[in-house]
C-alpha cells in the first residue's frame, strides 16, 4: 500500500515507490548518443527547411473523418469526460479521506495528469474533447444567456495556461497534502470557477488557449501522428510537421519551460540533499519547495533566453524568443515519459482497483476491488531503458526541429553557426535530465 | 552528488533506552510480610558492610532465614534486545519509598553488566535494548537493594543472581545476526542525524532500521508499508526483507521527516 494513513508528503502526489537511479552505464550511453546525434545533425542535416506545419499530412479516408467528427462521437466523448469528472468529484466529496482507499487522488495524479501524455501523443489534443468544463460552460451559458464567442486578448496568450500548469505542479509536488481530498477539491474548485468565468466572458475559445490541461494536451499532441491539416482534413502526418505547426504566442515559451522545469524539479526533489534542505530550512518545507520550484522554472527559462539571444546574435535575427519554443516540446515530453512511465504502469493499476469501491463502503462496481497492484509489471531494467530512450529521443527530435527552424529563419551562411547555441541548450537540458535520472 | 549515508555512528544513542522502567510491576502491598514491619533496622539484623564494595553500594546483612532470594531470567525479545525477568522471593518492589529507610524485604533491584551498573529496576520486568550489550559474551547480574541503596546481603554476600548474555554488536542485538544491513537514525529537535541519505540494499537482504526520537511519532517504511510507534528514548526497530526493487523512503508521520532512502535493486 503506497500511502501513509497520516497522509504524509508523497512523491508526485501519489505512490510509495520511486524509480531507482539509473545505472551509470545507461546515463553515459545516453549522453554519448545525445552528443553524437547533435554534432552529426550539425554536419549532415538538410540545408532547406522541410517541415510544412499545418500544410502537411496524408488525409485519412472520408469515412474515418466522418466517424471522428460525428456528433455522436463528440457527445460520447463529452459524456465520458463528465462521467469521469463527476465520479472523481463524488469520490473526493463522499469517499473516505484516505488516499489508500479513495480513488480520487490516483485518478487525478495518475490517470488524468500522467495519462494525458500518452493519450495526447497518440491522438492529439484529446483533452479538449473530454474537458468536463466545456459542457458545464455550455450549460451555464444557456442558463445565463451569456453566449460570448470572441478571442481572448492576444497579450494573454498562453500565460493563463503556464500559470495553471505551475499551480497544478505546485499542488502535486510542493503542497503539504497533495493526495488529501480537501486539497484536490479546493484546487480544482478554484480552477473551475476561474476558467468558467473566463469562458463566460470569452466563450469556448477561452479553453483553447487558457485552459492549462488543454494547452498541455495540445502541445504534447503536436507530436501525434494524427492531426488536422489547414484544409480541415484529418491527416496522418510526420510528427515534425505537427511540431512545426506550433504557433508562437505570448506565454508559449513560459508554458514549455514550466513543463520542463517542473518535471525536472520532480526528479530533483528525490535527491537526499534537497530532502535534507527541505526539512531543515528555517522557512519550512512548503515555502522552500515553492522557492525551489520557481527557481527551477527561472533556471530553465533563463538558459533558454540566453541561448536564443546568442543564436539571434550569431544568426543575425535577434529577439525571436518563441521561434524555437516548439523544439523544446519533445524534450519536455522526454522528461515527462522518463519521470512518469513507471508511475502510470504501476500506480495506474491502483486506479482501476480503487474505482470499484469509491466510497469505502465495500462496493465492487467493476469486480476489481479484490485485485492487488502488480509491482513487477515492469522490471527496473525496462524502466531505466525507457527513461534513457525517452530523454535521448526527445533530444534528437528537438535537435531536428530546431535545425529545420534555424535554416528557415537564418540566412543560409549563418544557419549552422546560428543553431550552435540551441544545441548547447539542448545538450544542457538532456545532460541535466540524465543527471537527474542518475543521481536524484 | 548523492551524499552517502553515514551509518553506525549513532548506536550509542540507543543507550537512552536504559531509562528506568517503572509502572506495570508489582503493586505495593499494605500487608507486612514476616520480619518487615516498620521498626528501624538495627544492629545485628542488618549491618552496613564496607562501602564501595559492590558497585559503589554498601551491603546490609540480614539473617539467612527469611532473607530475600533472587533468580534471573534473560529472554530474547522477538523484535529487539532482551526481556530481563527478576524473580525475587520474600521481596517487594517499593519504588514509592525509594530514598527512605531500609526495610527488610523491600526495595528495588540493580542490574549490572560485567559488574558495571546499567539500570535500576522498580519492577520484576525490564527491557534491555540491543545497544546496551556490546558484542561478545557478557554476564548480567541482578542484586536486590534496600530503599536506602544498600545492597541486601547474607553473610556479607550480596543477594544476587547472574545469567550469561551474548551481545551481537553494531547496535543490533538478537536480530542483527539475521539483518544484513542495519541503519541507525536519531531524531532530535526536528533534525535527523545522520542527515537523510541513501542506503543501497541488494534485493532479498534483511534490513533493520533503528530510530530513536525525542517525541512520540510513527515510523513508516514506504513501499513495504511497515509502521512502528516511536516513543521518546526507546529505539523503534523495523526489520524486514527487502523483497521489492525501487527507491523507498523511511519517514515519520507526525513530524513528516524523511529519515533515509532505501535503494533496493
Amino acid at each position: 500500500m503506497p500511502y501513509g494513513p497520516g497522509g504524509e508528503v508523497l512523491a508526485h502526489g501519489v505512490g510509495a515507490r520511486h524509480d531507482l537511479p539509473i545505472p551509470a552505464f545507461y546515463a553515459f550511453a545516453g549522453a554519448f548518443a545525445a552528443l553524437f546525434v547533435s554534432f552529426l545533425g550539425l554536419a549532415v542535416l538538410w540545408a532547406e527547411s522541410r517541415f510544412r506545419g499545418r500544410e502537411a499530412g496524408r488525409a485519412l479516408p472520408y469515412g474515418v473523418q466522418r466517424a471522428a467528427d460525428a456528433r455522436g462521437t463528440r457527445l460520447t466523448l463529452r459524456a465520458l469526460g463528465l462521467l469521469a469528472g463527476g465520479f472523481t468529484l463524488a469520490a473526493a466529496l463522499f469517499g473516505p479521506d484516505d488516499p489508500d482507499r479513495n480513488p480520487a487522488a490516483t485518478f487525478v495524479y495518475v490517470l488524468f495528469w500522467v495519462g494525458l501524455v500518452p493519450a495526447s501523443l497518440l491522438f492529439g489534443p484529446v483533452w479538449r474533447q473530454v474537458n468536463p468544463l466545456r459542457p458545464i460552460h455550455l450549460a451555464l451559458a444557456r442558463v445565463t444567456g451569456r453566449r460570448a464567442d470572441r478571442e481572448p486578448p492576444r497579450w494573454l496568450g498562453y500565460w493563463p495556461a503556464a500559470l495553471g500548469l505551475l499551480a497544478f505542479t505546485w499542488l502535486e509536488l510542493v503542497a503539504p497534502e497533495p493526495a488529501a481530498s480537501a486539497s484536490i477539491l479546493i484546487w480544482f474548485g478554484g480552477y473551475a470557477v476561474l476558467h468558467l468565468a473566463g469562458a463566460l466572458a470569452y466563450g469556448p475559445r477561452w479553453f483553447d488557449r487558457c485552459d492549462a490541461f488543454e494547452v498541455y494536451s495540445a502541445l504534447i499532441g503536436r507530436l501525434s501522428p494524427l492531426g488536422r491539416r489547414s484544409d480541415g482534413r484529418l491527416v496522418v502526418r510526420n510528427p515534425f510537421d505537427g511540431l512545426d505547426s506550433v504557433a508562437p504566442a505570448p506565454g508559449l515559451v513560459a508554458t514549455v519551460c514550466v513543463m520542463l522545469a517542473t518535471t525536472a524539479y520532480d526528479g530533483f526533489s528525490d535527491a537526499p540533499a534537497w530532502v535534507n534542505t527541505l526539512q531543515t530550512a528555517a522557512i519550512g518545507p512548503v515555502a522552500t519547495g515553492t522557492l525551489g520550484l520557481l527557481a527551477a522554472v527561472a533556471g530553465v527559462s533563463l538558459l533558454y533566453g540566453l541561448c536564443i539571444g546568442a543564436a539571434g546574435l550569431i544568426g543575425g535575427r535577434g529577439g525571436n524568443l518563441a521561434g524555437f519554443a516548439h523544439s523544446l516540446v519533445p524534450i519536455a515530453v522526454g522528461y515527462l515519459v522518463a519521470h512518469y512511465f513507471s508511475l502510470l504502469v504501476i500506480e495506474g493499476q491502483r486506479a482501476f482497483i480503487l474505482a470499484s469501491d469509491p466510497f469505502g463502503t465495500g462496493l465492487d462496481l467493476f469486480g476489481t476491488a479484490g485485485l492487488t497492484v502488480d509491482e513487477a509489471a515492469v522490471s527496473p531494467g525496462v524502466i531505466a531503458t525507457v527513461q534513457v530512450v525517452a530523454i535521448v529521443a526527445g533530444h534528437v527530435l528537438g535537435v531536428v526541429a530546431a535545425h529545420d527552424r534555424s535554416v528557415r529563419l537564418f540566412p543560409a551562411a549563418k544557419a549552422v553557426a546560428g543553431q550552435i547555441p540551441l544545441f548547447v541548450l539542448m545538450v544542457c537540458y538532456t545532460l541535466g535530465g540524465l543527471t537527474l535520472l542518475l543521481a536524484a | 552528488m548523492t551524499p552517502r549515508p553515514r551509518r553506525g555512528a549513532v548506536a550509542a544513542a540507543a543507550l537512552a533506552a536504559l531509562a528506568a522502567v517503572a509502572g506495570c510491576g508489582e503493586r505495593p502491598t499494605t500487608h507486612h510480610r514476616p520480619g518487615s514491619d516498620h521498626r528501624p533496622v538495627s544492629g545485628t539484623v542488618s549491618t552496613p558492610g564496607p562501602a564501595h564494595e559492590h558497585g559503589g553500594h554498601r551491603t546490609r546483612d540480614v539473617p539467612a532465614a527469611g532473607a530475600p532470594a533472587v533468580r534471573l531470567e534473560v529472554r530474547r525479545d522477538s523484535e529487539s534486545g532482551w526481556n530481563v525477568h527478576v524473580i525475587a522471593e520474600r521481596f517487594t518492589f517499593t519504588p514509592e519509598s525509594v530514598g527512605g529507610a531500609a526495610l527488610p524485604g523491600t526495595g528495588h533491584a540493580h542490574l549490572y553488566l560485567d559488574g558495571e551498573k546499567i539500570a535500576r529496576m522498580y519492577a520484576p520486568w525490564h527491557h534491555l535494548a540491543p545497544a546496551a550489550v556490546p558484542p561478545g559474551p557478557h554476564t548480567l547480574t541482578v542484586r536486590l537493594s534496600a530503599d536506602d541503596h544498600t545492597i541486601w546481603s547474607v553473610g556479607g554476600k550480596p543477594v544476587e543472581a547472574s545469567a550469561p548474555i551474548e551481545g551481537e554488536g553494531g547496535g543490533g542485538a538478537t536480530a542483527a545476526a539475521k539483518a544484513d544491513e542495519t541503519i541507525t537514525v536519531r531524531i532530535a529537535g526536528g533534525r535527523v542525524s545522520p542527515p537523510p541519505g541513501r542506503v543501497e540494499i541488494a534485493k532479498g537482504r534483511r534490513v533493520r532500521i533503528e530510530v530513536t526520537g525525542d517525541k512520540p511519532d510513527t515510523v513508516h517504511v514506504h513501499g513495504f508499508d511497515i509502521e512502528r510507534a516511536l516513543t521518546p528514548g526507546t529505539p523503534a526497530v523495523v526489520e524486514f526483507t527487502a523483497d521489492r526493487t525501487g527507491l523507498f523512503e523511511v519517514e515519520t508521520h507526525d513530524s513528516r521527516l524523511v529519515l533515509t532512502q532505501l535503494v533496493v535493486r
